[in-house]
This record gives structure tokens, sequence and C-alpha cells, in this order.
């Protein structure tokens, strides 16, 4: 029984139902939010620390996520988090009535960096929809040209993004006690980096003139350069459509691929190399730090890169097709894996806008899947984007991005997501160079310049900030070895003239046909839910791992999951004045998640006028 | 100041497409395109990143010797559809500004100022490059030019084809843009 909270249970056949006897099953409660504000007030009258604060988004260009805390400065804690979304992106309003092979080429536009994997995940809904199966070429090479697109975005995130919160010049404004111990700290990869100490590295971080801040932009370039081989651009493909790829392939354009890929074995033991080393760092320092931007293993992911053999496009083979794919879909509650079947994933996910500006949307008109797993009024396939535009209030709306819920809980997504269900649960298909023990994954890196060698990333007793930044450096080898046992398959099809990579289709223009796409990003889930009526879009509901992180409260009061991990997060800058507090350690909790958006915290020290404004930007991704 | 023909050049548009005036570039980019030029004259549309650009210069056997981009910035103190000149002059504001451009530009957003910025950190720009900046007004979605903007294409393209093909002359009476003041002036403006 995956449910513990939504009203569905399986029969001794494993087939779900709804449970009997409940008035409204899917009833939830609804808090007012305005008591925990009641009481902050409270708490800040008392001591004197009144005061209005702007929280709109102060980006220069783009800012379209907000994040507001309220610190005590004195007692080293977070009191109070919101997470606002302060752009509305309407992408499902824009695709209504249109062809649904437009869908892929829109939807790509909702990310300026994965716009790839929106145009798949378009395309999965579009062939599950209309029962199209692309051959196997098609699937292989999909798989290799989204690896691709993870090995841009991972060392984006983990050197030019968040990297520089690690670097020698910020951990000397903030940490200042912790340089000196990292020049004194020998690094223990050094075989593989060539760094001799913890500082060495932390330097090399530096922003703009550091070597592997330096080293990521051109690792950027040669991801790039292999994914357009394929794709025709970034970061919008041209070449992804429903059925396949529209691309001619060769072994020429595998070798082309090869030269670029061969070059992440190397890079992916020097970056695991490098984190490893600076986490373990920090966390040997200070173990405080395992409690920054803590909170529970509880996440979702769609799995991605599917079995050529195994997947047909069909819904009722997802559970089959799913549990094949490299890595494993599924959700973790508190660590443990609770499904891992793309049917129950989808069953489990509802949408709330009580404290976001939308309406709510009348009808159920969806009340089973295909399969008759009950679905809730508050799933994606029944849901309506009517966005409502209003005065932000902690009280009630405050955020652009809905509240999405598997089984009534806020989840996390993230790379890292995908690797650490995939490492647990062992149902992925035996590997050449994966190995899921259950406890950790093992990564068989072949040689290139570096020998060859088995990394292995480990899962870890506290959920935190590092942590999420170490798995997503495994990312790196993980995504590339997954490449690689494609690109193995495609030459092998190639050699045996299966080269035909696209299934026609046609739309068509009577009935109603429903599909998903569940394909994730760089950062972690991305599912499209798609209706075609007579032939064009009824509905498109697009969930991106940031409509998960950066959600606002649930209707019942639980934070999301950037608001939850940032409660949590203690402070462990040092500063003489509350006017020199950076807030470094909030945005180390909030980067870790790769906010999917250009992101503002607005961070509030409680004993002064002081309001910390600090750009966390990321990939300009958006939510809704 | 002697006309210096036959200098490797490329005109790029740059900006969002779909914002009305904001696209001018985008918008004008097939016609720019239709304009004759020596063949020394390559027409980009830049929207691709400046991390990505910078990459492409880096690559090039045979740098640019000039660099016109055609763009929109909203200026308070100008009328719809003006058009201004300006000789970027080099400088960096500070480091921290430029990161936060770096972020930008490395997650896709589109902007100008973050290409300029990062091209000169990362010393790719010629020492002539130029920005024909139209007047777009207040952002508004939409596919056209207003109609103000539309009844200065042709002096648009005139400028554009010109500067590209001989750089300024004093009577474009060409602003110089900065690096260093370059946020600084555009939060005043704005």
């Amino acid at each position: 029984m995956c449910f513990k909270n939504l009203p569905i249970a399986f029969d001794e056949q494993g087939n779900a139902y709804l449970k009997e006897g409940i008035d409204d099953p899917y009833e939830h409660k609804v808090v007012d939010l305005g008591v925990e504000q009641d009481k902050l007030k409270s708490l800040m009258e008392k001591n004197g620390f009144i005061r209005s604060v702007d929280y709109d988004p102060v980006t220069r260009v783009a800012g379209a996520l907000a994040f507001h805390s309220v610190v005590d400065l004195e007692k080293k804690k977070v009191l109070s988090t919101n997470s606002m979304a302060t752009l509305f992106r309407g992408y499902e309003v824009i695709l209504k009535g249109r062809d649904p092979r437009d869908a892929a080429y829109i939807s790509s536009r909702a990310c300026g960096v994965c716009g790839g994997v929106h145009a798949t995940c378009s395309a999965l809904a579009i062939e599950m929809a209309l029962g199209i199966k692309p051959p196997p070429l098609g699937v292989v090479m999909r798989n290799i040209l989204l690896a691709i697109e993870y090995l841009y975005d991972h060392p984006l995130h983990l050197f030019l993004l968040a990297g520089p919160d690690y670097s020698e010049e910020l951990v000397k404004e903030t940490n200042p006690e912790l340089i000196e111990k990292a020049a004194n700290t020998k690094a223990k990869n050094k075989d593989v980096h060539g760094y001799d100490t913890v500082l060495d590295i932390m330097k090399d971080l530096n922003p703009l003139k550091g070597k592997l801040y330096l080293e990521a932009l051109s690792m950027t370039r040669v991801a790039r350069e292999a994914y357009v081989l394929i794709g025709g651009k970034y970061p919008h493909p041209q070449s992804v459509v429903p059925g396949g790829l529209s691309v001619t392939v060769t072994i020429s354009t595998l070798n082309e691929v090869y030269s670029r890929l061969v070059k992440f074995f190397d890079y992916g033991q020097k970056t695991t190399g490098i984190w490893d080393d600076v986490f373990d760092f920090f966390l040997e320092s200070n173990p405080e730090y395992a409690k920054c931007g803590v909170r529970p293993a509880t996440m979702m992911d769609t799995g991605v890169w599917d079995r050529p053999e195994a997947y047909d496009a069909t819904y009722k083979n997802c559970d089959t097709w799913g549990e094949a794919r490299w890595s494993t879909p599924g959700v973790l509650v508190d660590g443990e894996v609770v499904t891992t079947k793309l049917t129950q994933l989808n069953a489990g996910i509802e949408e709330f806008v009580e404290h976001s500006y939308y309406e709510k949307w009348d009808g159920h008109k969806y009340k089973e899947d295909p399969l008759g797993t009950p679905l809730s009024p508050n799933h994606p396939w029944n849901k309506e984007t009517i966005p409502k535009p209003g005065k932000q209030s902690w009280r009630e709306r405050y955020s652009w991005d809905t509240s999405p819920t598997w089984d009534r809980m806020p989840m996390e997504a993230g790379a890292y997501s995908r690797m650490y269900i995939t490492a647990k649960a062992k149902v992925a298909p035996k590997s050449k160079f994966l190995e899921n023990t259950g406890h950790s994954m093992k990564i068989h890196v072949p040689k290139h310049q570096l020998p060859g060698k088995t990394l292995e990333w480990h899962i870890p007793e506290h959920w935190n900030a590092f942590e999420r930044n170490r798995a997503r450096a495994y990312c790196i080898p993980y995504s590339a070895m997954v490449a690689m046992d494609n690109w193995l398959l495609a030459m092998d099809l190639l050699k045996q003239g299966k080269n035909e990579i696209s299934t026609k289709f046609e739309i068509p223009k009577t009935g109603t046909h429903i599909g998903f796409g569940a394909w994730g990003a760089g950062r972690g889930f991305l599912t499209h839910h798609l209706v075609v009526d007579k032939g064009v879009i009824q509905n498109y509901q697009i969930i991106t791992p940031s409509t998960l992180n950066a959600a606002p409260r649930t209707p019942w009061g639980t934070p999301g999951p950037y608001e939850e991990a940032v409660l949590n997060t203690p402070v462990l800058e040092k500063f003489d004045k509350p006017e020199d507090y950076k807030g470094i350690d909030i945005l180390r909790a909030i980067r870790s998640f790769d906010p999917c958006m250009p992101c503002t915290t607005h961070i509030m020290a409680k004993d002064s006028d002081h309001m910390v404004t600090r750009e966390v930007t990321t990939c300009a991704c958006g939510i809704e | 100041m002697p006309v210096e023909l036959n200098k490797r050049t490329i005109i790029g548009t740059v900006g969002y497409q779909l914002l009305r005036n904001h696209s001018v570039g985008p918008i004008l980019l097939p016609q720019i395109r239709e304009l004759k030029f020596q063949n020394t004259v390559v027409v980009e549309e830049m929207n691709w990143g400046p991390i990505a650009i910078v990459q492409y210069f880096q690559t090039l056997e045979i740098p640019f010797e000039r660099v016109v981009f055609l763009v929109a910035i909203e200026r308070k103190y100008r009328n719809i559809g003006d058009i201004s000149i300006f000789k970027w002059e080099g400088g960096l504001p500070s480091e921290t500004q430029i990161q936060a451009c770096i972020g930008d530009a490395a997650t896709g957003v589109i902007s100008v100022e973050n290409l300029l910025v990062i091209g000169e950190f990362f010393k790719i720009w010629p020492k002539e490059l130029y920005l024909i900046d139209v007047e777009p007004g207040s952002e508004v979605a939409g596919e056209h030019l207003s109609e103000e903007v539309q009844r200065k294409t042709p002096e648009i393209l005139e400028i554009v084809h010109r500067i590209a093909s001989q750089g300024i002359t004093p009577n474009d009476r060409a602003g110089a843009l900065k690096g260093d003041k370059l946020f600084e002036e555009m939060s005043h403006e704005n």
C-alpha cells in the first residue's frame, strides 16, 4: 500500500480502488496561515522589531522567485520562511487549443537551459495519448541527447551557480575561521584533481577567475557541441518530435558525439573528487553544517532514459517500461521507497492553489486513470489553470507557484532524487557501467586520460545542502555512463541497419486522448499532462522541479521544500554586526536545490533594519 | 575621420521575441539580412547566450574587427522610436555584478547588458563595438512593432547598414557606453 493519506487502496490482485464509505474522499483541511503570522508578529513586537519589508523581487533582469526569511540573529535561528514565485508563465494557457505537435516546440521555451527535457516530456505525453511507439534508435538517441543535456546542466550548477558559495573568497568573508583549516587539510582525491589542499580547491572555485569555474564554462561548451549534433540546436532542440527524433544519425554522428562524451569520463572523476573533498571538509570542520538545508529525504522522480526494448509509450505498460528505465521512477518518503510504479506516481499527484494566485477549478472529469486507479479532482488531468492575480499576503496567497503534493505530502525534486531512488530501489535492469546496491550507486568509469575507476555514491545519513550538491556531482559520471551505454546500443543498431529513428503518426480529429510525459529535467522531476480533444490540446499541465521545490505552503499549512529546508538551517556564518550578515547558510540551502529560475532571496534580520538581498540565479525555467 | 571599409564585421540582433518594440532586433533581422553588404559582413541573431558567443568569438581564426548590435533598451528620456547610437568603451562593473551577469547568461536570460559585460570580461570585443538602440517604450507583448517604430524602420536599417559598413561618423553623435557605469546608468534611467 503506497498511499497513507489519499483514499486509495489496492485489492489482492494489486488493482487500485477508492476506499468506500467516505463522504468526500478528497476533502482537505485549509488552515489559516494568519495564525502563524500573528505569532511571528507578536514575537517581533515583544522584541521591538516590527518593520515593513518590501518583498518584491529585485533581480535586475528576470527575477521570478523571491524568498523571504525572518532570522533571529541572536539565537542564530530562522523563524519564518516564504517562497514566492513572482511571475505567471502560463504555458498551460498558451498551449490550450493548439495542435499537439506545437507542444514540443512551445513548451521547450519554458526553460532557457533545459528546453530539451520539456520538448521530450511533451513528445512522450503525445506518444502516450496517441499510441505512437518510437523505433529503438529514436529511443536510444533521445536518451543520449538528454543525458548530454544533463552534462551541460550539472557543471553549470556545481561550479558557476552553487560553487562560488564554497569558494575561498566567499568563505573568507563569511567563515574566515575555516580558511586556515582548509590550508592545513590535505585533499583526499589529489590523484584525480591534482589539488594538494582543500584551500587550493577553494581558490579555484572563486568566481570569474578560478580554474574550476572557467573549466566548467568550457565543459558546458563540450556538452553543447555534442547536444547540437543530435538536437540541431541548444537550448531548444529542433529535432525532438513525438515518435522519436527528426534527425539523421550515422556512425559519423556517433563518433562526433563520442569524442565529446569521453571528456566527461575524466571530468566526472575530477568533479566528484573535488566536491567530496570540499563537502567532507565542511562537515568535518563543523558537524552543524549537516543541518544546513536539511529535510527528510521525501522526494519523487519520474525516472528517465527508456530501454528501447521496453518502451511502448502506453499507459497500460508504463509501470513495466518505467521500471526498466536506466533511472527508476518512484517516490521516497523519509528515505524509504514507497513506489517505483509510474501509475502510482501519477495517481498520487495533486496540485493545490489555496495559497497561490489561481482560482480553484470546478469539476472532476477524470475520476480514474485509464487503468481504473482513482484520481483526485486536484490531479493535473483534472486541473485547470485559471490565473487570479491579487495582493500578496502571507496569510492567504503569496505565490504564482502551486502546491503540488504526492499522497498529500510536499515532495522534493532533484537530479539527486533520480540517483537516490535508483540506488535504493534496485529495480533498474543490469547495466554495463552502473550498479545499484540499495545503499549506494557504483559507477564504473572507463579510462580516458585518467585510469578507469569505480566511483561510489552513498546514500547519506542526513539529506542536506551539502549532500544535494555532492549527489549532483555524482550525476555527472552517472549521466555520462548512461550516455555511453546508449551510445553502444546506437552503434549496434546502426551496424544492424536499424537506422529508422522516428514513427509517422497522424493527429486524430475525433475523440479524446489523454497521456502524460514523465522525464526529469537536469534538476529533477518533470511531468507534462495532456488532454487532446478533437485534434487539439484541451488541457496541458506542466509540473517542473521548481513547482515542487518552490511550492508555498499546502492548504493544511505544511511548508514547501525550500521553506522547510531553510527553516531547519542554522546560522553558522560569523559576523560582528547584524549589517555584516550575508545569509550564506540560507543561500547554500536554497542553491542546493538548484532553484529553477532566477531567484532573489530576501533575508530580514530580526534584530536590525538590515535586509540582505542576494540573487540566487539558476536556470530560468518557470513555474507556471 | 577616414571611413574604414571592408572590416570584418558582425551585426547581431539581441532581444526577446514577441515583445513588440522590445523585439526590434529579432523582428528586423530578416530585413537586415536582405540588405546588400560587402562579403566581410555577417548578420546573426545573437540570442544564443553570452557564454556561447564568447566561445564562438574565441574560436574565430580571423576575428571580427567591428561589432554592431541592434537592440531596444527602455530609457525614460526618449520618445518611442528614437534611435540612439552608442560606442562601447570597455570597463567592467564589480565582480559581484559580473558573476550575476554570468549567472543570468548561463541560465538563458537574454540581455544585451550581460552580453556586453561578459564579452568585455573575456576580452572578445574588438575596438569598434556599436549599439544601435531604439527606444521601445514600456514592455508589451505582441508580434509587431508599434507604428512609431515601424515608421523609423527605414532609418534604422540605413543606420545599421552604414555603421556596419563604415563605422560611425561624428554626425552620429554616438554616446559612450562604459561597463563600469552600465548598471548604474540603467538603474538611474529606469
